[in-house]
């Protein structure tokens, strides 16, 4: 309740400023296939510490029948990713993504394991011992974040109202940092679903 | 009834009917066949004797499986292995591959190690732990080279990385 009231609060106090409404947003590939696992954000406001930023979904990514669970994860600058074992075998889990790079030693059914993740941008995950284990987090500096379901829409519902870029980022998206920009103005995506396609490559 | 019970027998041999013995835990189906045991058991009564028969066989396979779990070359590759289906079906494969009266009913090397990302290294800890399990039995040199070279081929098998 208090959460909801401070918003409003601010709105009353600057008019024409910082009131919400919901923002839908449909992904697509070129061909107009709905693209699930693209994630939409939108700019962060004057101030916002992601550090401090809690998102709704666990900062968890779960090795599961060899597989990441998710397969995209996002998180905030600074996050702790808890990265459980829930197989039976070991697997050893590595990033080469930059300055986010790491590596994870992690036996069966071991689950008590974190890595922070310091720096904004897309980490790449692979394992060692199993080839086809592929996963994506990626790594906001902003509250305003969604990930697209299978019907390839992705929903933010206090998105600051006002012109807006909206920035969607997909693990097989052709552009160089795998991102593609729309920007919306003021009322455009009131009571609609805005569409963006991305150029994408198959998966590896 | 007596169709009844042929079904059933089928069933039996089918993989999905295969029940999980008590105090283990259950498995993905595969066909039951000795040949997963990898290698043609041996016909000479002289080495399954050297070994102690089933009982020797057993206390060889038990001391192995502990050695490997205060290995710190070996031990986390174990961390959550099923120690009961580990060792009973050890037991089987030695015994069975050692010309004795037993059956094989676990997997096939390949598939039970496929998973698990074994480095030779790795393997030649595991043989290590085996021959000093064999050594504590009393197992003359000789009688443990045969057993070892059964085993040595399934590195093939054993080995991914
Ligand atoms: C000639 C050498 C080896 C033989 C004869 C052998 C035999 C076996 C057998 C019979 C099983 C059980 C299969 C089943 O559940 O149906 C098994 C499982 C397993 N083996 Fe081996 N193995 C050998 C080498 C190794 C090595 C070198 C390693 C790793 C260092 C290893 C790690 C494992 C693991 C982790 C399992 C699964 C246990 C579980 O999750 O319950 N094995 N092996």
């Amino acid at each position: 309740m208090i959460r909801f009231l401070l918003p409003l609060a601010l709105a009353v106090l600057a008019p024409g400023h910082a009131s919400a409404s919901p923002l839908e947003v449909q992904v697509t590939d070129a061909s107009g296939a709905p693209l699930a696992n693209a994630v939409i954000t939108l700019p962060a406001p004057d101030g916002f510490d992601p550090e401090r930023h809690r998102f709704q979904w666990p900062m968890m990514m779960e090795q599961q029948r060899l597989q990441f669970v998710p397969h995209v994860l996002v998180v905030p600058r600074g996050a702790q990713v808890e990265f459980p074992n829930r197989d039976r075998v070991r697997h050893h889990v590595y990033s080469f993504s930059g300055s986010n790079a790491f590596e994870l030693e992690l036996y069966g059914r071991e689950e008590a394991r974190l890595v922070g993740f310091g720096h904004p941008g897309a980490v790449v995950l692979g394992c060692n011992i199993h080839d086809a284990m592929i996963g994506y987090i990626r790594v906001v500096e902003t509250p305003y974040a969604a990930m697209t379901g299978a019907d390839g829409v992705a929903a933010i519902a206090d998105a600051p109202e006002g012109p807006l870029t909206v920035t969607v980022w997909h693990p097989y998206a052709t552009s160089a940092d795998g991102t593609a920009t729309l920007a919306l103005a003021e009322g455009d995506s009131a009571g609609r679903t805005a569409q963006i396609s991305l150029n994408i490559r198959a998966p590896r | 009834m007596i169709t009844l019970l042929a079904i059933a027998a089928s069933l039996a041999l089918t993989p999905a009917a295969m029940p999980t013995p008590p105090g283990e835990l259950p498995v993905d189906p595969y066909e039951v066949s000795n040949s997963n045991a990898g290698a043609e058991p041996l016909s000479d009564p002289a080495v399954f004797e050297a070994f102690g028969g089933i009982e020797g066989i057993d206390r060889i396979v038990d001391d192995m499986v502990e050695r490997i779990t205060v290995d710190p070359r070996l031990a986390d590759i174990f961390r959550a292995s099923d120690f009961v289906r580990l060792r009973r079906t050890l037991k089987e494969q030695f015994c069975y591959l050692l010309g004795g009266p037993c059956d094989y009913t676990g997997m096939p090397m390949r598939s039970s190690h496929a998973d698990h990302g074994i480095t030779t290294a790795e393997f030649n800890a595991l043989v290590e732990n085996l021959q000093l399990a064999m050594d504590a039995e009393g197992v003359p040199f000789r009688m443990q080279n045969r057993l070892l070279a059964l085993l040595a081929p399934m590195q093939r098998d054993i080995v991914t990385r």
